[in-house]
């Protein structure tokens, strides 16, 4: 018996809130709050702008959020914007792919922005109609590399059960975890980056053939992990909810590591760099790509399409990179070739890295 | 002519340290080995500040002593003595501002 194909991305679907937010009223809107504690205001409008996002799509409108006060309260809103943002997202990605709800097999959901028992997946079954056998991972924690692992993770999970379908679902409302009472430095930073978004990547085992005529196939997976580096990113889960921790040592740790670990990886395959056609990068912030663009020598405009979505939508956590990836597969200008390699990578907190190499 | 007598700046000066101890402790969550910064260390090799401890420290002592650090102070600036000096500058411009004011 031949050995299947790997796994073939199909589609990917992608939400956004409705309540867009230029980045400027928000700066207004935060201005009363910073005063409470801060003497230069202009210092943190200028931090907010230095991120290169031009306005967020929040999960409510804006005049809403005051009321929000506690972490129950945020959270309650999370469970119902999640619900009804990840099933949009899904029903896109699964209308994209030619298939009906009926044909997923697994559901694999993502987020670091709010938790729910029964989990997001769970309440998506009774929303969209999902079948009683569908199995079901929530994956809470990995923050913004979780887009790129749930990939591999649902690629992994297709490369045992070749005939079946896997959506990998991401959704992360990072204005609902917004801790109005954290003046810290870190907290202003991340207030300004990060964004409200979901995102459906529906996957298809080797032995099926998706509809559309160009895909990728999942040809490799790495995950790679940075030793005591555990209050480089993440929260601090605290009375009020989730609280930040973000080091400046994000960057850093992107010049001294991706390059070699790419290297490596691609080694692995037979292969190098200059092979790869498209980079598919997670959207962490201006001095996080600049850093993935010089530490990986990519030729200019490599990481356009990732630079385009952080201005457009802000850091979606580990949405962003499906956002990307979306983009790249309906590219119309000039679409992916058969043939054509990619990486798809991203980070998150550990540290650590997710590799995925895509072949068209 | 001097607005601020020189004990005036002398102590102001001793608070600037003072803060940016309590800033660095806080931050470092070793109030030990923030307590033993001196004004000849380099901010950077010595301390071994990152971009956000240090962006972190320029508000505090901004909040602490009503005072604007931007962008074109942080050229000069390379010991704990060099920001102290700023500080204290900046302090007792806005002081003499402040009094001159009608």
């Amino acid at each position: 018996m031949a050995p299947s194909s790997p796994p073939a991305i199909a589609a990917v679907g992608r939400a956004l809130p409705p309540h867009r937010v230029e980045q400027e009223t928000l700066i207004e809107a935060f201005r009363a709050l910073w005063a409470r504690q801060h003497f230069n205001l202009e210092r943190l409008e200028d931090l907010h702008r230095a991120v290169r996002v031009g306005g967020r799509n929040l999960a409510l409108p804006l005049d809403q959020y005051p009321a929000l006060d506690t972490f129950q309260k945020r959270n309650d809103a999370w469970i119902r914007a999640a619900r009804d943002l990840g099933a949009e997202a899904m029903k896109r990605a699964l209308e994209a792919a030619r298939l009906p709800l009926d044909s997923v097999d697994h559901l694999f959901f993502v987020t670091v922005t709010g938790i729910a028992t029964p989990s997001t997946d769970a309440l998506l079954v009774n929303a969209l109609g999902l079948r009683e056998d569908l199995k079901r991972t929530p994956i809470f924690g990995l923050g913004c590399v979780g887009g790129a692992s749930g990939i591999a993770r649902a690629a992994d999970y297709l490369r045992a059960f070749p005939d079946q379908v896997a959506v990998l679902l991401s959704v992360e409302l990072c204005s609902l975890t917004l801790q109005r009472e954290d003046l810290s430095i870190p907290n202003i930073i991340a207030s300004g980056l990060f964004g409200d978004g979901a995102a459906a990547v529906v996957l298809e085992g080797g032995d099926r053939r998706p509809a559309r005529a160009r895909f990728p196939r999942v040809r490799a997976t790495r995950a790679v992990f940075y030793r005591d580096t555990e209050r480089i990113m993440g929260w601090d889960v605290v009375d009020t909810g989730f609280k930040v921790v973000l080091s400046a040592r994000v960057p850093v740790l992107v010049r001294e590591r991706i390059r070699g670990d790419v290297d490596a990886f691609l080694a692995a395959q037979g292969l190098d760099r200059s092979r790869i056609k498209h980079w598919v990068a997670h959207t962490g912030g201006p001095k996080v790509l600049r850093a993935f663009e010089e530490a990986l020598e990519l030729p200019e405009r490599a990481l356009e399409r990732s630079h385009r979505s952080l201005e457009e939508t802000g850091n979606l956590s580990s949405a962003s990179v499906l956002f990307v990836l979306g983009e790249l597969m309906d590219e119309e200008g000039e679409p992916p070739r058969e043939g054509d390699l990619g990486v798809l990578l991203a980070m998150g907190p550990g540290f650590c890295s997710e590799l995925v190499l895509l072949e068209w | 002519m001097t607005l601020v007598s020189a004990p005036a700046e002398e102590e102001l000066r001793g608070q600037a340290l003072a803060e940016i101890r309590r800033i660095l402790g806080e931050q470092r969550a070793a109030a030990s080995a923030s307590a033993g910064v001196e004004l000849s260390q380099a901010l950077v090799a010595d301390i071994h500040l990152d971009s956000m401890e240090l962006l972190t420290l320029a508000v505090g002592l901004e909040n602490r002593f009503r005072v604007k650090l931007n962008e074109a102070d942080s050229a000069g600036i390379v010991t704990v003595g060099d920001l102290v000096d700023l500080v204290v500058r900046r302090a007792l411009a806005a002081a003499a501002a402040e009094r001159s004011a009608p």
